[in-house]
């Protein structure tokens, strides 16, 4: 600690901290303008001279300085101000100035700054810039003739995101931000460089002549799209979420959002939301009241009693999934299961087998100091793409390893040092396993208190980096290097993806992954940990409710299964459209056909045109709540808006349906908090009212293995195919809501198909041709997209567009043979 | 489809265009070197006379660097050219000693005759102009260059005698 003076008040502070940030923590005010909490320091603008005693005779930039013992420091005095306002003359003379029309007005740090100093007349004189308005993409708008060169942008769209979208271009007064070749902006979308624009600059189109800054209620809520639960604070008003902001001081994330949580949320707007229940009579779907809804809904249920099969959405709050169980045992059903409950497996069954655990053992923050990471699956970016910022800043600030075990190059292989050991597609496992076998075998496990040692030695004899490298065509020595690291490290983190798209070997990747977990001692290790995150924002709230079969109980697809061929007459889905994601189209419309079919969603979903009754359900903007991460941490939701017509919360659809069913339900979602947490052992001890704005994380920062067995798993035979075809998440996407939003939706408009450059050569095919694969006697079509990220023989495909039916032909492998051709 | 998916699309068969053997022989020459960048740049631009576009997204992707970045570098350095040259360059001095004596006649002249101004080339490629500061030579101003050649004590009418002279060679 060092003990500073600033403007005559006493200071104590850590050894890092810089004069602005000491400052900044005890109240005392020093304007900035390039300076922000998550980047690194800079200090090009000037704004915040101070004066120190020490250091007489110049002005000290207090966003750079550390502090030291015994340093006086003054924060505003004459000759400080006098610079002040001629740093904003500067810069008010090639400046615009047309805040009558700029978005950013009443937010703005230069027109704040120039209010607060007075700045009425300028005593220099220049050309204002004229430059064109960059307006080729819909999200966002830049407007360079209102830049202050911060270089903000520059530095988050590379120290955070990765994505290196901007650089400084061209010099003196020629000076700008552009991009490559200073072309229309085209890149992922996040929305990162409009929240750190301290200007006008880089606007949010969506948002363009919505509201007054001021004009907006602020609700901070958690995201309703992936298990990164990342804050978001939806600007309100007239009751429609207007945009979505960011807040850098609450929640996971520092204000880090991805194109789904920051643009995605126009489908809660959407004029063809459903606002009234629908019943099917003569054929067709028309509309009904809530109770002769309910009252069919209710008679139905009880007649199917223990036949009945609920399939429910991960987007439910906790407390939903509370009353859903309740409804399930209230008749007697074991059919339970979650969104693709299936590919959980991983985390309720393999993780269970070996630690007794079904949660990742480590939170966010601790990722980012982490010496050595290794991700599994190439997509993390992805499907968690602001958990892939963590990653990235581990790597920036902590020089930490990464690796990635991958059968295609992602975002993640792009991050600098990152180490990509590639593999032929569906052997993740053979990897896994060379990794275990290499630690093993130089003898750097930590094997206190492990069992079943002797086994897995024995089985992972087959599973020597040469061998593995042979067969699956990677590369021995990066699996060497990369062994050695994990079990070398101080802190080191294994991260797993989960979701509809990851069917195949879900649980044997988890049981290979935590067997290295375990011979690392990342497990259960403080500042190490096994991340195991699920798709969805509530899928681990589902997996700690066990909204998962009973005793003998179906899983979703055993439900589909069942329904198909007449053997489970009614069927319940809530928030889910299998129809779109889920695995064998064919098998799920006959299913859904078949059956009795009630559908709770926000939209006439594919699936829902098969439904007897539609019920109107509410978007997570309009719930309270809570949702659990796929770090474990509790955040609570807080309606913004009201529902569209009568459009209700799962939750009141389920009291209602409870009372139709004569029981009772708890009166609001804090007292069903209060009742989860008697049942959830994990849940035990948290109060709803006191989860504050960090949440609250069940188990603790560091989750400790109930028990170290390690199990050892197959590897997989690469499939003998010319073509294969491998299925997954799309950045901008995630499950099919997204397809329903603007946001996503105008960056990534169409399903496509992807090849490698190889590929697209030999098959004569470029980006936007149209081409065919045909697997199985099934032919899907689409556009072309070719890339340089998949190896030879190598195609993928999104997974989220009802459009490519890719469904067709996916049932769940882990890869797909098939034959492309052009069309 | 959106605009900017169309612009993308675009982009990639623009840049389809161009032969990349060169550029990545220069890169397999470099890439183990640390601070590669600007050796790399100089390279691709003696092998294409300029940097192509492609040639920029194909360092970034090999280099790991951001194209955004190399196109900084690029637009930060006069010597980097963006756009193809032609194979001869006309330096026409504007620095006060030739600008006294008339090089803004000269530089007219040469638009005249050719048809292009400061960094304009040709559409033949055959010749592109530059103006430039003072070149050293103020004894004999105003001064033309025609790439190592020095043309002093030039006139309207001598600057098109040299332009002559090169239209005919080859
Ligand atoms: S939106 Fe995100 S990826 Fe695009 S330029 Fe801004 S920060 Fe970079
Ligand atoms: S565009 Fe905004 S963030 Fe970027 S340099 Fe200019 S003022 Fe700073
Ligand atoms: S989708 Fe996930 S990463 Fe993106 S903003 Fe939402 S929670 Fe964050
Ligand atoms: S805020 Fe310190 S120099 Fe810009
Ligand atoms: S000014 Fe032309 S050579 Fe010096």
């Amino acid at each position: 600690m060092v003990n500073l003076t600033i403007d005559g008040k006493q200071i104590t502070t850590a050894k890092t901290s810089t004069i602005y940030e000491a400052a900044k923590e005890n109240g005392i005010y020093i304007p900035v303008l390039c300076y922000a909490k998550k980047l690194l320091p800079y200090g090009a603008c000037r704004i915040c001279l101070v004066e120190v005693e020490q250091m007489k005779g110049r002005l000290i930039p207090s966003c750079t300085t550390p502090v030291t013992e015994g340093m006086v420091v003054t924060t505003t005095s004459d000759e400080i101000n006098k610079v002040r306002k001629t740093v904003l003359e500067f810069l008010l003379v090639n400046h615009v100035v047309d805040c009558p029309v700029c978005d950013k007005g009443g937010e703005c740090d230069l027109q704040d700054l120039t209010y607060e100093y007075e700045v009425v007349t300028n005593r220099f004189q220049g050309e204002k810039f004229d430059l064109p308005t960059d307006e080729v993409n819909p999200l966002i708008e830049r407007n360079m003739n209102r830049c202050v060169l911060c270089g903000k942008c520059v530095r988050v769209c590379d120290e955070v995101v990765g994505y290196g979208s901007y650089s400084f271009i061209n010099r003196g007064f020629e000076t700008k931000i552009a991009t490559a070749f200073d072309r229309g902006l085209n890149c992922e979308f996040c929305g990162q460089c409009v929240s750190m624009c301290p200007v006008g600059a880089i606007l949010p189109r969506p948002f363009k002549f919505k509201a007054r800054p001021w004009q907006l209620k602020d609700v901070d809520t958690v995201c309703g799209y992936c298990g990164n639960g990342c804050t978001v604070t939806l600007g309100v008003k007239d009751n429609q979420v207007q945009t979505i902001r960011f807040n850098e001081d609450t929640g996971v994330n520092h204000g880090n959002l991805c194109v789904r949580g920051r643009f995605g949320y126009s489908y809660v707007n959407d004029a063809t939301r459903l606002t009234k229940p629908l019943i099917r009579k003569g054929g067709e779907l028309r509309e009904a009241s809530w109770d002769e809804a309910l009252v069919t809904i209710a008679e139905k249920f009880k007649a199917a009693g223990k036949d009945l099969g609920i399939i429910s959405g991960a987007r439910l709050t906790n407390e939903e999934l509370l009353l859903l169980k309740r409804i399930s045992s209230a008749l007697g059903t074991h059919h339970l299961d979650h969104s693709g409950g299936e590919c959980y497996q991983g985390l309720t069954a393999g993780l269970n087998e070996t630690m007794g655990i079904s949660a990742s053992t480590g939170t966010f923050p601790q990722v980012e100091k982490c010496n050595a990471i290794l991700a599994i699956r190439s997509d993390f970016y992805e499907t968690h793409p602001v958990f892939g910022m963590v990653i990235n800043q581990a790597i920036r600030l902590n020089d930490a390893q990464l690796s990635v075990i991958a059968d295609k190059r992602g975002k993640l292989s792009k991050l600098p040092n990152a180490r990509t050991l590639m593999h032929k597609p569906g052997c993740e496992i053979n990897m896994i396993n060379a990794l275990c076998q290499v630690i093993i075998a130089e003898g750097l496990a930590k094997t206190d208190d492990l069992q079943g040692l002797a086994e897995l030695t024995k089985a992972l004899a087959d599973y020597t980096p040469e061998t593995v490298a042979k067969m699956v065509g990677a590369d021995a020595e990066a699996i060497k290097k990369t062994a050695r690291e994990l079990a070398g490290a101080k802190n080191a983190a294994i991260v797993v993806a989960y979701g509809l798209p990851y069917t195949a070997h879900s649980k044997e990747i988890a049981i290979a992954a935590s067997n290295l977990a375990l011979l690392t001692g990342i497990a259960g290790r403080e500042g190490s940990g096994l991340y195991l995150c699920g798709e969805k924002a509530n899928s681990q709230g589902a997996i700690d409710l066990q909204i998962t079969p009973g005793p003998a109980g179906l899983g979703a697809q055993q439900m589909l299964n069942s329904a198909a061929e007449g053997r489970l007459p009614v069927l319940y889905l809530v928030g889910e459209d299998p129809v779109v994601t889920y695995p064998d189209q064919g098998l799920v419309k006959k299913a859904l056909e078949k059956s009795f079919l009630v559908v709770q969603d926000l939209f006439l979903t594919d699936s829902a045109k098969y439904a007897d009754v539609v019920l109107p359900a509410a978007s997570f903007t309009e719930k309270d709540g809570t949702f659990t991460n796929a770090e474990r941490r509790i955040q609570r939701l807080r309606a913004g808006i009201k529902s569209p017509g009568e459009a209700k919360s799962d939750f009141v659809v389920f009291q209602s349906l409870l009372n139709k069913l004569q029981k009772t339900a708890p009166a609001a979602p804090a007292a069903a908090f209060g009742e989860l947490t008697g049942e959830v052992a994990g849940y035990a001890g948290i109060v709803y009212e006191q989860i504050g704005p960090q949440g609250e994380v069940w188990g603790g920062e560091t989750l400790a293995p109930l028990k170290k067995v390690l199990i050892p798993v197959a590897g997989n035979e690469p499939l003998q195919a010319e073509y294969q075809l491998l299925v997954g998440s799309a950045l901008y996407h995630s499950g099919s809501v997204s397809t329903r939003s603007k946001g996503p939706m105008s960056v990534c408009p169409e399903p496509y198909i992807e090849l490698g450059r190889d590929d697209a050569v030999t098959l004569n095919v470029k980006t936007g041709d149209m081409i065919q694969l045909k697997a199985a006697g099934v032919t899907i079509q689409s556009k072309a997209k070719v890339d340089n990220r998949l190896p030879k023989g190598v195609i993928f495909a999104p997974y989220h567009f009802a459009g490519l039916g890719l469904n067709r032909i996916y049932t769940g492998q882990s890869v797909i043979a098939v034959e492309p051709s052009k069309l | 489809m959106t605009e900017n998916v169309q612009q993308a699309e675009e982009q990639v068969e623009e840049l389809e265009e161009i032969d990349l053997t060169a550029a990545n022989e220069v890169i397999d020459k470099y890439i183990d070197i640390h601070g590669n960048l600007m050796p790399v740049l100089q390279g691709i631009q003696e092998a294409y006379g300029y940097i192509p576009e492609a040639t920029v997204h194909l360092a970034a992707e090999r280099l790991n660097v951001y194209a955004s970045q190399i196109y900084g570098v690029l637009t930060f350095y006069a010597q980097f050219h963006l756009k193809p040259r032609g194979k001869y360059i006309i330096r026409v001095c504007m620095g006060t000693a030739c600008h006294v004596k008339g090089a803004g006649r000269i530089g007219d002249a040469i638009v005249e005759r050719l048809g292009i101004s400061h960094a304009e080339t040709t559409e033949d490629l055959k010749f592109t102009a530059e103006y430039v500061a003072c070149i050293g030579a103020c004894g004999m101003a105003p001064v033309i260059m025609v790439n190592d050649a020095t043309y002093g004590s030039i006139t309207v009418q001598k600057t098109a005698e040299v332009i002559e002279k090169y239209k005919a060679m080859d």
